[in-house]
């Protein structure tokens, strides 16, 4: 019996010898830098539309990384190599900080307040889905701002927040300084401004290690909600934060004709990101999936407003919001000339 | 090499035709369900693009497996059925990360048996294997899970041997599974599950599969024992899966001890229970 159970065990640990699989650590900077120099390589999407020359990136950084590097200085490094690519959607994500690239709106004006913004919310302004909502100009005007398409929106918030301006002659979507979520929430909001299936873009992924081994541009169209709609004037109020999400829903509700944008150019970032990670453990993102617009073009760097309007100190000191009245205006005007 | 083809296309068909009927030896079914815990070695660059990280942690597997000698070819064949249900938690090496695992996997076999010597019966034949899962990576954001869907055939073949070490019986059992030609889901390198799931790009999503993209096998290795009124089953299941399928290096690697229980019982179901109702004394019927 003994003898019999000694060579089972004997046997099993024979296997489970034959089968591990030791985890490799590699943790050395080289390795590392190695490592994200090469994934980015391989799988970033925006090298030949940004005119970024990533072997030279490779030449000038590979010359600063030594093993004596502590890993702060070489998270720095690596950080302000991804920056190369000015591309919001590529961080580096640490257990000690995330680098970024947010140039895309930091350079420009806000063109936005939230202490502005609550003045016109009032106090008694309503709360659905992560949208805030009143109605403005003795109720004529319907205005809800979203400040984050990762708010979860569902189809009943939408059904409510449009029966309220059922009355309204026009509307106010707000999302500036949103800086993106999930695309699902995108279509969602946008499906109620619709009759009809349109076609809104294209989508592609990488196929190879090359910069460009892309798939076909894959044809993206939104469908309409069979729910509440609003057909009725519509203005869009965008900034230079309006980014990857926002940036995709500016991109649909552009094309619809009861639609205006007005602020400043969006921030763009129409790459989709996908996640990796480096021996280290660090983790990356990096965007990997361009989404193209209806005409097959890029929008990673924005997308312009059909009448560009910017906040003015002056009429910030009066608590006022140039680019809120301009909609008013824009709206009241519209719905007088039908 | 012809007989044995016919063989596998024959119990893999729908239609199994009842050959000779022996009505005086009931058929019983052994039934074995046994728990396992083990180390489990995972790797997906759908999760990880570009980087060859490998998560290693432990799971928890659940194994149901039936056999039953069926009325073919003068009581060769026999069936077996194995259910299995398993989850895991990994971590990256520098423990940054999580890949959480969960697979469900049945397979359907056929097994013609050759009795080598009163102690030790060989059987061969071919199995029909399906498997759902999923790894899912806790801080991923577009990419946070690569879902698992296999359909194969199988090389399947067990050495199953009797033996007694001082009046005490023990039966050892080898078996392996080896997949030679399925179908399986993998996304392409880099495409997002919204490009396929919401915007309806399915081309390539679906491959066929074989030894050029996939290798797996599964080797139990288990010995059965009384205690008292029971008999124990323990042993060691090893499970390596490995694919290369649209640029996605996937590996699930899997090696569980087991501990379980073994019944013999005969079923009787529907009419038959009726039937034989004289020769038994329910508790219900």
């Amino acid at each position: 019996m003994r003898r019999g159970l000694v060579i089972i065990y004997s046997l099993l640990f024979i296997f489970l010898l034959g089968s591990c699989e030791k985890g490799e650590m590699n943790r050395t900077p080289r390795e590392n830098f190695e490592s994200l120099w090469r994934i980015i390589d391989e799988n970033y999407c925006y090298f030949d539309y940004k005119d970024v020359d990533w072997n030279e990136v490779y030449d000038r950084y590979s010359r600063q990384v030594s093993d004596t590097l502590d890993q702060y200085e070489l998270f720095d490094l690596l950080g302000k190599m991804l920056a190369e690519l000015k591309d919001g959607h590529t961080n580096l994500i640490s257990s000690f900080n995330i680098s970024r690239y947010w140039k895309w709106y930091e350079d420009y004006p806000a063109n936005f307040s939230s202490d502005i913004k609550k003045k016109y919310l009032g106090e008694n302004y309503r709360i659905a889905g992560g949208m805030e909502y009143t109605k403005l100009k003795e109720d004529q005007i319907g205005y809800m701002y979203y400040g984050s398409f990762s708010s979860g929106i569902g189809d009943t918030n939408l059904d409510h927040i449009l029966y309220f301006f059922k009355d309204c002659k026009g509307l106010i979507i707000d999302i500036r300084d949103n800086g993106g979520g999930s695309l699902a929430y995108s279509d969602r909001i946008a499906a109620r401004f619709l009759n009809e299936k349109i076609l809104t873009g294209y989508i592609q992924h990488k196929t190879g290690k090359g910069h460009n081994d892309f798939s076909d541009p894959y044809p993206v169209y939104l469908e309409p909600s069979s729910r509440l709609k609003w057909l009725r004037p519509v203005v869009i109020l965008t900034n230079r934060h309006c980014y990857s999400a926002a940036n995709d829903f500016v991109q649909k509700m552009k094309l619809l004709p009861q639609v205006v944008i007005i602020g400043d150019q969006t921030g763009g970032g129409s790459g989709f990101p996908f996640n990796s990670e480096l021996p280290n453990g660090w983790g990356i993102r990096f965007s990997s999936s361009p989404m193209l617009d209806v005409d097959k073009q890029h929008t990673e760097f924005g997308i312009e407003p059909d009448i560009y309007v910017s906040m003015t100190a002056e009429d910030m000191q009066k608590d006022e919001d140039t680019i809120i009245e301009a909609a008013i205006a824009n709206l009241i005007s519209r719905s007088e000339q039908k | 090499m012809r007989n044995y083809v016919l063989l596998i296309l024959f119990f893999l068909g729908t239609t199994l035709p009842l050959l000779a009927q022996t009505e005086d030896i009931y058929h019983s079914v052994n039934e074995g369900t046994i728990i396992g815990v083990g180390g489990y070695n995972l790797k997906d660059t759908y999760l990880s693009p570009g980087e060859d990280m490998k998560y290693g942690g432990w799971g928890l597997r659940v194994l149901n497996e039936r056999m039953k000698l069926l009325k073919l070819a003068d009581g060769q064949i026999s069936r077996q059925q194995i259910f299995s249900v398993d989850v895991a938690t990994t971590s990256n090496p520098a423990s940054t990360a999580n890949n959480l695992a969960g697979f469900v996997d049945y397979t359907l076999a056929y097994h013609y048996r050759f009795q080598i010597l009163p102690e030790l019966k060989i059987l061969t034949g071919a199995s029909a294997h399906g498997m759902l899962g999923f790894i899912y990576n806790t801080r991923n954001g577009n990419n946070p899970a690569s879902a698992k869907m296999d359909i194969d055939l199988n090389i399947s073949a067990l050495a199953i041997y009797s033996f007694k070490i001082k009046d005490y019986p023990l039966t050892v059992r080898y078996q392996m599974e080896i997949p030679f030609s399925g179908v399986l889901f993998s996304p392409h390198k880099l495409q997002s599950y919204y490009e396929i799931f919401s915007q309806g790009n399915t081309s390539g999503i679906i491959k066929y599969n074989s030894f050029h993209n996939k290798f797996a096998i599964k080797n139990y290795l288990t010995v059965d024992f009384p205690v008292a009124n029971y008999t124990v089953r323990a042993g060691y299941l090893g499970s390596y899966y490995y694919t290369d399928v649209n640029e996605i290096q996937s590996h699930i690697i899997s090696n569980s001890f087991m501990l379980g229980i073994v019944k013999e019982f005969v079923s009787f179901g529907g009419k038959r229970a009726q039937r034989n109702a004289n020769k038994l004394n329910s508790a219900y019927y």
